[in-house]
């Protein structure tokens, strides 16, 4: 009981001082603009090979590992050395999408289309770090529970 | 209207939804698969990407008025299934949870005041207060007094409907967008050589050049998806060559036949070369030139677009001119003579053999080649020179308007085309090329927006960089910014952009839908709907005009920078703004509010709310009680339909995946300016430049003229900014995107490994990178994906903690008005140590 | 030229006048030492970084690229330089490369790649020749630093440690088979792989990093 007042007290004075603000660009952390807020160190790229959820399906998959000094250019493509179809038998890396062999006509190409070549358009590693901002997108999974529970109508 | 009581039942879903979600676990483990048909369908919508100038088209799939996935439209020509990063992550954008969702005002014991901070009020009281200040500016100093900041971000009827309630409404031409940043010495390269906007060529081009010269772009992290297609096109024929022309090695380089870093400006050096080469080596296309083209010398030693008291600018003897005199193909031939191969080299420090190759790309009459081009000529002291010079080679060769062959500026925003430079929301422009000091053109907006004669100011207001040095003046005094982060992306923060904004004369409004770095600056916020919150056009780089509907409702009380600008008139009578001399002359138009005058002018308002869609809400018509966008859309049509800018009927675009202009009997044009493909061409010319009176473009004689500021012993560094893959800009929206935030959290100081070895620091150091102007804290970057010659560095701006724009330099291209972000000198001093 | 040639042998074959039999070996002996001292002196001098990259077109392009790999910056700061990965540390393998070198010098004099351009043509040659070698060694110079027998598997990546129990462990592979373009850029593989150099479904671990934060933290006390 206290410590849910104490909650509750927490959230008023935190939405209050929501209320009237200097600094409102969340970004900054509330570094006045003139000001420069040390900047902070290089963070660490994340290396845990977990595979992590993805948002939607469509979503390309993050890089759960480290990538640098992989050299994808007009000579190699290394990220390819462990998820190309040949490859992941030894590699056990996840095979690249079949999307990854159609061409601009949908159709499927003996090999991976080279509109995909470049893996970093799309795929990124993740670093140590805390989000600036909480993000509040919700997942299919979440919003369809709440619209079985609730038996509205679908949109 | 059933369709508003089903849709209030989809809000309260929504509301519930998050909220419910914010506590749920992620149903997990064992679970039964979900397969009821009525639950596991998702809506899917097509809307543009959101992001850069490219157009991707998307598709959204929305749940109880949410937005739950999204992904490259595989019918869309443009991407074809694809997305970049940011693409991908488009459904996180709005879900920030830093939203605004009502006005916020500066406030001292509960009144307005400049030293206030920021208290949440009603849309009545801010209009209230902004509508005070507005009049009282307006009285005291005229239409000169206030001023506008829009965007390329702007949907097409957004900046259709700002610019007429500036231009016509207040009566002032200060209006400028932030493409004045991106865009502004494209056009007006386009205007001096074609005297007609955009490119002549499209996306087709890819699939049909036989060589890709990219002129200080970095495609393959600005338009990604772009460069898929080139990627495409080099690996899936083995002739085609690409060359990638740069002031620092990046990830464009990656895809690089032919790589070459070049010192910065000697571009302008590089250009003349190439043509000097085409006519020695006798690769000029004499019928295409004869026929076609005219040379003309330019004038030379116009300044730097600094304020006039700088010395530099006295120095120049052609401040800002434009001027340009006939010559002949051989005093052209005799003008180039001088930049040799050997010149060249030594000039831009690129290895001959490099030269010569590209200069062989553009001489070989079998080799179709396309260039490419954004920042790293737009954002040039002698930006509309470079671009004038690139269509010099294409038009020495005749490499032009014909598949593959193709000069294309790329763009940098997502409607820089459609709505900055097409519906003319610049300080000097009009709809459809017009400009505001052409009586013939003021004309024809008056008539086709039923003013009185006189209605529209013939004088050119204050464009983006004098529009910040005007307010640190005390010039204007009221001030509106629109979809965009200015304080984060105008140059020289520190000495003009935050004092005008914090000068206590001045009341700034910003309009946005998070608390940027500007709303910071500003004294009123107000919260906006973004993209697929509004129904919405965009028109990117191809001439491709795409719409969306809204999906999803915005949240709390954001509207619409539409419905913003659409409320903002009703504050007005014609008589608190408009000269009575005018009104005398026109007194029907007394005691009428700009909202008559403006929107419900028999019109914008002449169609019905039953014409928006059954299966998508439209916040703004249902408020306004009429199809306000399609209003718009069909007013500002009537200014190209009929002069080669030609847009479809509106309902159209809602069905297709967009249309390229000229749409003309239903038929979009891919290549202008040529017989058969486009129809504005006169039968038996082949090719006709017909922006010109006379059919021709233009070749000018231009000279290598140096930066305004270079490295010297105290600042020895180039500084060029730019941006990264993973964010859009400013940041604003992909900051708050977790993935992409954790991809690149943070702006890096990216320089050479010797260089930080000589000044004793190492990647991961932290130093100070400052100018005569200002200074940022960051981190050094040794081994990063841009990497720098010794003597240059590279910050991107995207990092609001980071604000790189506290140390550039404010000189622009002095007939584009546009700033060089790319060059000025500054000094990386290591700190503590 | 041939007369003066036939004087001079006969004057070395002459016993000497002038100084006894032991003066002379003696004499012999030490010049001996000084000359095998100078020529191992000398040689080792060419085995530095900064004799190698003494010339542009290794300090322009290799040297260059090894600048930004984890053999030339990692956390302990422990590095490679040129000889560790490109010179035997055993003296006749070492004598054996030395000779084979003398055909860089060759090439420098005669500039072979003293350009960029002529350097990436000749990339693929260059480090067909460095693999075969590597290959035929079974990567002993990645061994000298870096033995089978002292790596940890658990404080790898579970990938890295993966390959290596599957592929190194069992000798199925060599170093050199997963970790090519490690301190360099690679080569056109799509070339390599038409030449044999390159087996497609070798698959190369990513590992690089994880396998040099092990030993770094082994090297820091």
């Amino acid at each position: 009981m206290t410590r849910n007042v104490w909650i509750t007290a927490a959230v008023i004075s935190f939405a209050g001082a929501a209320f009237a603000q200097e600094h409102v660009a969340t970004l900054r952390s509330g570094t006045p603009l003139a000001d420069n807020a040390e900047p902070p160190a290089i963070a660490k790229v994340v290396n845990s090979d977990l595979r992590q959820v993805r948002n939607y399906p469509e979503q390309p998959p993050l890089i759960p590992h480290k990538i640098d000094g992989y050299q994808i250019d007009l000579n190699a493509n290394q990220c390819m050395q462990c998820h190309s179809r040949t490859a992941v038998e030894v590699s056990q890396a996840p095979m690249i999408s079949i999307t990854h062999f159609m061409s601009r006509d949908n159709q499927f190409l003996a090999s991976v289309t080279p509109r995909r070549y470049f893996c970093n358009q799309c795929h990124v590693v993740q670093v140590e770090a805390r989000a600036l901002v909480e993000n509040g997108f919700v997942d299919i999974d979440s919003v369809l529970e709440y619209v079985e529970q609730n038996q509205g109508s679908s949109d | 209207m059933p369709n508003l009581s089903r849709r209030d039942v989809i809000k309260a879903q929504a509301v519930a939804a998050a909220a419910a979600a914010a506590g749920l676990p992620i149903p997990a483990a064992a679970q039964n698969l979900v397969t009821d048909a009525q639950l596991t369908d998702l809506k899917w919508s097509k809307a543009p990407c959101r992001f850069c100038g490219t157009g991707c088209s998307i598709m959204v799939a929305t749940k109880a008025g949410r937005v739950v996935a999204s992904h490259g439209d595989a019918e869309a020509e443009v991407n074809r299934g694809l997305n970049c990063v940011k693409g991908y992550f488009l459904s996180k954008i709005m879900y920030g949870q830093d939203r605004l969702t009502q006005p916020l005002l500066r406030k001292k014991d509960g009144v307005f005041h400049k030293d206030g901070a920021f208290e949440p009020v009603s849309w009545d009281e801010a209009f209230d207060i902004m509508a005070e200040k507005w009049k009282a500016t307006l009285k005291e100093k005229g239409p000169k007094g206030i001023g506008m900041f829009g965007s390329g971000q702007w949907t097409v009827w957004e900046g259709y409907a700002a610019s007429k309630l500036m231009k016509a409404g207040f009566r002032s031409n200060n209006i400028d967008p932030n493409a004045r940043h991106c865009m502004a010495s494209a056009v007006v390269g386009f205007m001096r050589t074609f005297g007609i906007d955009e490119p002549m060529g499209c996306y087709d081009d890819f699939e049909n050049a036989d060589a890709f010269v990219l002129w200080g772009s970095n495609m393959a992290e600005m338009h990604p998806i772009l460069w898929t297609r080139i990627a495409d096109r080099r690996f899936g024929h083995p002739h085609v060559q690409v060359a990638v022309l740069s002031t620092f090695t990046h990830r464009s380089f990656d895809l690089a036949d032919i790589p070459a870093i070049f010192e910065p400006q000697t571009d302008l050096a590089i250009l003349n070369y190439i043509a000097n080469y085409i006519i020695e080596n006798d690769a000029v296309n004499k019928d295409f030139v004869a026929k076609h083209v005219n040379f003309k010398k330019g004038a030379q030693d116009i300044g730097y677009g600094l304020r006039p008291e700088n010395p530099l600018q006295q120095a120049a003897a052609n401040p800002d001119s434009g001027k340009s005199d006939p010559i002949t193909f051989e005093e052209f031939a005799e003008f180039v003579k001088p930049y040799t191969l050997d010149k060249a080299h030594e000039m831009s420090g690129v290895p001959k053999e490099a030269l010569e190759k590209i200069a062989k790309l553009y001489a070989d009459p079998d080799t179709k080649v396309m260039s490419l081009w954004t920042m790293g000529v737009n954002q040039h002291t002698r930006g509309v020179w470079v671009n004038n010079m690139i269509y010099n080679l294409h038009l020495l060769t005749g490499k032009i308007s014909t598949p593959g062959n193709s000069p294309f500026s790329l763009t940098g925003q997502p409607s820089a085309c459609g709505t900055a430079r097409e519906v003319g929301t610049f300080s000097h422009r009009l709809p459809a090329d017009m400009v505001v000091n052409n009586p013939e053109h003021r004309k024809k907006a008056e008539k086709i927006w039923k003013l009185p004669e006189g209605g529209v100011p013939d004088w050119v207001g204050a464009h983006a960089v004098k529009q910040n040095r005007d307010l640190k003046d005390g010039n204007i005094n009221c001030y509106w910014v629109q979809v965009n982060n200015n304080m984060q992306a105008a140059p020289n923060m520190m000495e003009e952009g935050l004092p005008g904004y914090r000068n206590p004369d001045n009341f700034i409004v910003v309009s946005d839908a998070y608390p940027t770095v500007t709303a910071e600056a500003a004294d009123l916020i107000l919260p906006a709907a973004m993209w697929v919150e509004k129904e919405g056009a965009y028109g990117n780089a191809e001439r491709r005009t795409q719409f969306w509907h809204q999906l999803v409702d915005a949240p709390g009380e954001s509207k619409s920078d539409l419905w913003q600008l659409v409320e903002f008139s009703k504050r007005f009578t014609t008589d608190e703004v408009w000269p009575a001399e005018l009104l005398d002359a026109n007194p029907d138009y007394k005691g009428k509010t700009l909202y008559e005058v403006l929107y419900a002018n028999g019109k914008v308002d002449s169609y019905p709310l039953d014409q928006t869609s059954d299966d998508y809400a439209n916040h703004e018509a249902e408020d306004f009680g009429f199809y306000i966008q399609k209003g718009l859309f069909e007013e500002y049509a009537e200014f190209g339909r009929g002069k080669a800018h030609d847009l479809a009927p509106f309902d159209t675009y809602h069905e297709v995946r967009g249309l390229r202009w000229p749409v003309v009997d239903g038929k979009e044009t891919k290549w202008r300016f040529k017989e058969g493909s486009d129809p504005y061409v006169t039968a038996g010319s082949d090719f006709e430049f017909y922006g010109h009176k006379d059919g021709k473009a233009i070749i000018f004689a231009l000279p290598f003229e140096p930066a305004p500021e270079q490295p010297d012993d105290e600042y020895p560094f180039w500084l060029a900014t730019g941006r990264v893959l993973e964010h859009w800009h400013s940041g604003s929206m992909t900051q708050r995107v977790p993935e992409l935030h954790k991809a690149i959290p943070d702006a890096l100081v990216y320089m050479h490994p010797d260089d930080a070895e000589a000044m004793g620091v190492r990647r991961g150091s932290s130093v100070k990178v400052e100018s005569r102007r200002g200074h940022i804290l960051s981190r050094v970057e040794t081994r990063g994906r841009n990497k720098p010659p010794k003597g240059l560095i590279f910050v991107p701006w995207f990092d609001a903690r980071q604000l790189i724009n506290k140390v550039t330099l404010d000189a622009t291209d002095p007939l584009s008005k546009q700033t060089d972000f790319k060059k000025c000198a500054v000094k990386v001093v290591p700190v503590g140590a | 030229m041939f007369g003066f040639l036939r004087k001079l042998w006969g004057t070395i074959r002459r016993p000497s006048v002038h100084y006894s039999l032991g003066g002379l070996t003696m004499g012999g002996f030490i010049m001996g030492v000084i000359f095998w001292g100078g020529f191992n002196t000398a040689l080792e001098l060419t085995n530095t970084e900064t004799f190698c990259t003494g010339c542009h077109e290794m300090r322009d392009n290799v040297f260059a690229e090894l600048k930004t790999t984890i053999h030339y910056s990692n956390r302990s700061g422990v590095r490679a330089t040129c000889p560790d990965c490109h010179v035997p540390h055993e003296w006749t393998p070492k004598i054996a490369r030395k000779m084979q070198a003398s055909k860089e010098v060759w090439g420098k004099i005669f500039g072979t790649i003293n350009t960029r351009e002529k350097f990436l043509e000749r990339r693929l040659d260059l480090a067909q020749h460095e693999w075969a070698r590597l290959k035929a060694n079974d990567s002993l110079e990645c061994r000298n630093c870096h033995s089978a027998e002292s790596m940890d598997i658990t404080r790898q990546s579970p990938r890295a440690a993966d390959f290596h129990e599957r592929l190194l462990f069992t000798g199925e592979k060599t170093c050199i088979d997963c970790h090519k373009g490690i301190a360099h850029e690679l080569p056109n593989m799509k070339e390599a792989m038409l030449e044999g150099s390159v087996v497609l479904s070798s698959a190369q671990a990513a590992a690089s990093d994880d396998l040099h934060d092990y030993l770094n933290q082994h090297a820091q006390p």
